[in-house]
């Protein structure tokens, strides 16, 4: 009996240990985030900034919880993110399809690859005048422009790819009988898929940044940008301050929770890490 | 009724791009079926540009290989290939690696799995089937590329340096593995090395090759029961013999090169 409870009270303790341990690690992690938090507030609480330029932090969260609750925010929110999930899929389908496609022609690749690349080199937000006049000063822009933000990095991410492919599985394929689709669908594409997630991870952010200026300008449809946009028409910094708040929670749980995992996963099952 | 050889390599020849020396001058053999050949040298001899032509890997520049009485177009067709470095999918299991190239030829679904458990059995991999190649050791992933190869049961078994990055027992185990799996099956084996004893433990013929410019140098026929023994002083022997002709092949080559210095230097 004694000795259990013994027991219970070391289990206790290391518990405790447990909890501080990850609580250091947290703040190993964060004191910048901290520090940026209590300058920002001791700057606005002195008045030293008009509080039009900048708001005190516990002003911002407060709006942030009116805005969900009487301007709908996440219905701004969800417009956003299915705009997002829909431009980056189509971006990424069609960047990885003509990657595959022409990657393993030489004389279509030396025609298309310099292309992109010079697109590429172009901001995409630059092509959004002409997605309007095509599609019109509504949604359809706004996800054109987000898909051709990712298709571009995604073709050259798998151009890329293709050439890092080890020429001695190649052979190994080729000598096996593999050719055409068959080995575009078996060796190819499992060969470039650890560097095609981390190009996933890359469309992401580019498809992220091109969304978020399309929708400030193209602001007719709900979305975030359509937010920001008219918290600065009516001056309101904010709204402004706890959207970017927003925008800026979604890229760091999106890219943590879900591109993390899934290459920490990837590169595990194709026995790029965890060899012994 | 004369039954073409398994191999035939008809003044074949090869110099890479941005080489003035040939890697290989014409070169020619044959190679009869169910017999097992070596090519040993030393590196730069040219003993991989030959087994990638036969191969189908590498066209040569001038003359040409035949493999079963058909002209070397490609690769496959009766032969299959071990690399040295394995070459698995490292994204498939053991099982599905071994099943890839009956995959690509449409082999029936009940027939594959059969060949493949077969030959799993082969090379003593039936437990790790299910693994994947990362979780395998160097000879174990090498024997997985063999049963890959063999599951093809193919008439031609090319092997490129198989068993060069194992270590010295490990090395030992497979290439007697090797004699028994071949005894059994009797494919016509090519077989790269640079290890004397392996080449003469292992082969019917073995051909001495040198380096700058590639070429056979020398032939030896190996007249001995099977199975062998790596121990046998025979080999050894034989090992002591090639070794002998490899020096002189290299003290050559230095004389010529420092006779051309001398040349140049005047």
């Amino acid at each position: 009996m004694s000795t259990a409870t013994g027991g219970g009270e070391r289990g206790a303790s290391r518990v405790a240990r447990g909890a501080g341990a990850v609580a250091l690690g947290l703040l190993r992690k964060s004191w910048f985030v901290i520090l940026i938090i209590a300058v920002w507030w001791v700057v606005s609480a002195t008045g030293v900034v008009d509080p039009y330029k900048l708001p005190a932090p516990g002003d911002v969260l407060s709006t942030l919880g009116t805005l969900f609750t009487e301007r709908a925010l996440l219905e701004d929110l969800g417009a956003t993110l299915l705009r997002l999930v829909e431009g980056w899929a189509i971006g990424v389908v069609a960047g990885v399809l003509l990657g595959l496609l022409t990657g393993g022609s030489t004389f279509l690749e030396d025609g298309i690859r310099p292309v992109i690349a010079g697109l590429q080199a172009v901001p995409t937000i630059a092509f959004l005048p002409l997605a309007i006049l095509w599609f019109g000063f509504n949604g359809t822009a706004v996800l054109a422009i987000t898909a051709f933000g990712t298709f571009k990095p995604m073709a050259l991410a798998t151009y890329g790819a293709m050439h890092q492919i080890s020429p001695t599985l190649l052979m190994a394929g080729r000598a096996l009988g593999a050719k055409g689709l068959f080995m575009q669908r078996t060796l190819i594409f499992p060969a470039i898929l650890p560097s095609l997630v981390t190009g996933l991870k890359m469309g992401w952010s580019f498809a992220w940044r091109a969304l978020m200026a399309a929708e400030i300008v193209v602001t007719g449809a709900a979305g975030l940008g359509g937010v920001l946009e008219l918290g600065r028409e009516i001056g309101a910094i904010d709204v402004v301050m706890a959207v970017i708040l927003v925008i800026l929670v979604v890229g760091i749980v999106t890219e943590q929770l879900f591109f993390t995992r899934l290459e920490r996963w990837v590169n595990r099952r194709w026995g790029l890490v965890g060899a012994r | 009724m004369s039954e073409s050889p398994a191999l035939r390599v008809k003044s074949a020849c090869k110099t890479y791009e941005r080489s003035d020396a040939p890697a290989l001058l014409p070169t020619s053999f044959e190679v009869a079926r169910g017999e097992f050949v070596s090519l040993v040298g030393p590196s730069g001899c040219g003993k991989s540009t030959l087994l990638g032509m036969i191969a189908g890997l590498i066209a040569p520049d001038s003359g040409a290989v035949e493999a079963l009485g058909r002209p070397v177009t490609g690769p496959g067709d009766g032969r299959a290939i071990v690399f040295q470095d394995a070459a698995l999918f490292p994204w498939l299991t053991v099982s599905h690696n071994v099943e890839y190239g009956l995959r690509a030829h449409g082999v029936p679904k009940a027939e594959r799995r059969e060949r493949v458990r077969e030959a799993l059995a082969m090379v003593r991999l039936e437990d790790v089937g299910g693994k994947h190649p990362y979780e395998l050791s160097g000879g174990m992933r090498q024997r997985a590329s063999i049963a890959r190869a063999l599951v093809m049961q193919p008439e031609i078994l090319l092997m490129d340096e198989p068993f060069s990055a194992l270590d010295a027992q490990t090395r030992t185990i497979l290439s007697d593995e090797l004699q028994r799996i071949w005894l059994e099956t009797r494919p016509a084996v090519v077989f790269v090395t640079h290890n004397l004893i392996e080449a003469a433990f292992l082969s019917d013929t073995v051909h001495l090759l040198s380096s700058g410019p590639g070429r056979i140098v020398k032939t030896y026929d190996i007249d001995l029961p099977r199975p062998r023994d790596e121990a046998d002083p025979v080999l050894l022997d034989l090992r002591h013999d090639m070794l002998d002709r490899l020096r002189a092949e290299v003290d050559d080559a230095a004389g010529q090169r420092a006779q051309v210095a001398e040349v140049t230097a005047l």
